[in-house]
């Protein structure tokens, strides 16, 4: 028996595309909703039903949490999955969902609210025996007090949105001039992004790694850390690259920090998945706690492969009073090889990685061994500049990080899209690069080998553009173009079988 | 020789000049130099070889997009061709109009930070554009004065469209 008969998926893009397959996969009804951008997205098409729920702004549409209950009323759906970003975190919004009768898959209202901010997050993490790294203890008030604060920890520092989430309204900031620079944007962006503008700062780690640990738990105190994933791989605090497991942990490092995660799911009675991000240090092998992403993570699937579970699945077994399937030792067990998420974005890398929206006129997706594909997109899909520019997700495996990457070159070079840009090209640059095929990196990566990888990607586009003026010049394209016409029309349109004997000398008035 | 404009579907412009010497064309952009030849059709039907800088690249056409080595692809919007102006330097010709400042990409206008008549200098923030979740700093590339502005606050732009004049 599934755990409910229709879920409704409060979320659009590949995300939407990859909770409807689980839920599909369970013998559910899977229900989208759309904004008036998104009519002709692929997981409105993918779903069962879906409902449109207002314009294409995300506060109107996918951030209105009264439009996504009536839908969810209307669709008559027993339960709501949130995917991430938008309103996965929001405790008003579960709380709303619950109140309609429906269930929440993800963590209960009363463990959101307890961890409602970044700050919360942070000062349990303190009690759970977690180092954290020195900032404000709660929302600043105003930028006099940001400044007075700053000076104290000392430059640099992050500035950061207390309820955000996906890497925005974070910046560095290296003075005070800068601060001030920073300070409104950032507020307004943060009120634009998640309604609330309150930030706090925190001192920044100098060059470190971005690791986070998927906790798992249910709702009879069962618990586990499905290890870690390495997020290192970053541009604007947005991560790029993910792996599983890190290529600069030991199992010793990992298991230092499953008791103290463990502890902090069970201050806040937290019984679905958890993301306990952390900034590890090379050189100290000390983690820092960033936050709890109370969500399924973009990255979930890296851990999905090198464990070979399924995670939305379980997400929803257990909003659904499930038991955790195994414990700890038996997942450990389960480990095997080496997996490796690209995120597609479109953005332009050379342009410093600015959005770029439009349709996708060609769109040819890689397979085959060791490669997944969660993709919001496929030809003809048109990529509004409203929402996040991730689009869709490569993910690779393989029995090492080695053949991992392999794979991922392979599949690099097979997804072929046009129409947007993204940023393929230079993931396959990274893919041979020394530092990264030695898992040597910093999430200062990006930025340090910016001068580096605009300059091989410049040169490529160039490179092609005077080729396809060659081309254009001398008309091979037209000539090909008419070569194909030509054949076309010397095959016919029909299909080719042939019928022999008493049925082609049957006519319809004998056989009538 | 001529001059050729290579417009991509994506709105990327480049300039290059183009000599056809027999069945060899000499190209040159403003960071690169190109000796491209044509080898004859390849293995397979539909594949061209060509020789670019003495590397051999495999091409075919598949909906209007120019696929090269099967890993790579390109499209063309149009190509304009003019003629070589007296008086001005190969440079001046690659690199366009000095000054005009175009959108980079498809967003709104959040703030405009100069008005017209100003003098700004290289580097100095002029407007910024929101998309996707991010904002975006269109910086002076050059020193000079704001000669015309052809955008207000809250209003949409296309990408490749003009937002300034700097003189």
């Amino acid at each position: 028996m599934p755990p409910f008969n229709k879920v409704l998926v409060a979320n659009r893009g590949e995300i939407a595309v990859r909770v409807m397959k689980a839920i599909k996969e369970m013998g559910m009804k899977a229900v989208a909703v759309y904004s008036e951008a998104d009519k002709y997205a692929l997981h409105v098409k993918y779903a069962d039903e879906a409902y449109y729920i207002g314009p294409a702004p995300a506060l109107q549409s996918y951030l209105n949490i009264q439009a996504i209950i009536d839908a969810a009323e209307k669709a008559r759906a027993d339960a709501v999955h949130p995917g991430y970003g938008f309103l996965s975190e929001n405790a008003d919004f579960a709380e709303a969902v619950i109140k309609a009768g429906m269930t929440w898959i993800g963590p209960s209202v009363e463990a959101m609210r307890s961890i409602k901010s970044k700050l919360d997050g942070k000062r349990i993490a303190k009690m759970a025996g977690v180092p954290v790294s020195p900032g404000s203890d709660g929302p600043l008030e105003s930028l006099d007090e940001a400044l007075k604060l700053a000076e104290k920890i000392g430059y640099p520092i992050m500035v950061k949105a207390a309820f955000g989430g996906g890497g925005t309204g974070i910046t560095r900031v290296d003075n005070p001039e800068q601060l001030q620079e920073v300070w409104e944007r950032n507020k307004r962006l943060a009120y634009q992004a998640f309604g609330k503008a309150d930030l706090y700062i925190e001192k920044a780690a100098v060059n470190p790694r971005h690791i986070e640990f998927q906790l798992i738990g249910d709702r009879h105190g069962n618990y586990v850390v499905a290890w870690e994933r390495e997020c290192t791989i970053q541009r604007r605090n947005q991560k790029l690259i993910e792996e599983a497991p890190s290529p600069a942990l030991k199992m010793e490092d990992r298991e230092r920090m499953f008791e103290p995660i463990i502890k902090f799911g069970q201050i806040i009675k937290y019984h679905t998945l958890g993301t306990f991000e952390t900034v590890f240090s090379d050189v100290t092998r000390d983690f820092y706690f960033l936050e709890l992403n109370k969500r399924l993570q973009v990255e979930h699937p890296v851990t999905e492969l090198i464990f070979r579970i399924d995670l939305v699945k379980l997400q929803i077994n257990l909003a659904a009073d499930g038991y955790l399937p195994f414990t700890q030792e038996e997942l450990n067990k389960r480990y095997r090889g080496h997996a490796i998420e690209y995120r597609i974005n479109a953005e332009d890398p050379i342009n410093d990685f600015t959005g770029s929206s439009g349709y996708v006129t060609y769109y040819k997706e890689p397979s085959g061994p060791g490669v997944r594909v969660d993709s919001g997109i496929t030809a003809g899909s048109y990529v509004p500049p409203y929402y996040d520019s991730l689009v869709s997700k490569l993910i690779v495996y393989g029995e090492n990080r080695e053949y991992a990457i392999q794979a991922g070159i392979r599949a690099l070079n097979d997804y072929k899209i046009g129409g947007i840009k993204t940023v393929i090209e230079l993931y396959k640059w990274i893919s041979r690069d020394e530092d990264f095929l030695k898992g040597k990196f910093t999430t200062a990566y990006v930025s340090e080998k910016r001068e580096q990888f605009v300059k091989y990607l410049k040169a490529k586009e160039d490179m092609k553009a005077a080729l396809a003026a060659s081309i254009y010049e001398r008309g091979y394209m037209k000539k090909a173009t008419i070569s194909t016409q030509q054949q076309q029309n010397t095959t016919r349109r029909t299909s080719g079988w042939k019928t022999y004997g008493i049925a082609a000398q049957s006519s319809y008035r004998v056989m009538w | 020789m001529k001059i050729l404009r290579v417009f991509s579907d994506l709105g990327d412009v480049t300039t290059t000049t183009y000599d056809q010497k027999g069945n060899k064309d000499k190209i040159k952009t403003e960071i690169g130099e190109y000796e491209i030849e044509y080898l004859g059709p390849g293995w397979r039907e539909g594949e061209l070889l060509f020789k670019v800088n003495g590397e051999i690249h495999r091409v075919y056409f598949d909906n209007g997009f120019i696929i090269i080595d099967d890993e790579t692809l390109f499209k063309i919007d149009r190509i304009s061709e003019s003629v070589v102006e007296e008086g001005k330097s190969l440079e001046e010709l690659i690199k366009g109009k000095e000054g005009e400042i175009l959108s980079p990409m498809q967003g709104r206008i959040v703030q405009v930070r100069v008005k017209e008549g100003d003098i700004v200098n290289k580097g100095q923030p002029l407007l910024s554009i929101e998309a996707m979740k991010s904002e975006t700093i269109i910086s002076a590339p050059v020193s000079g004065t704001v000669q015309k502005i052809m955008i207000k606050p809250g209003q949409g732009v296309k990408k490749g469209d003009l937002l300034l004049i700097i003189k």
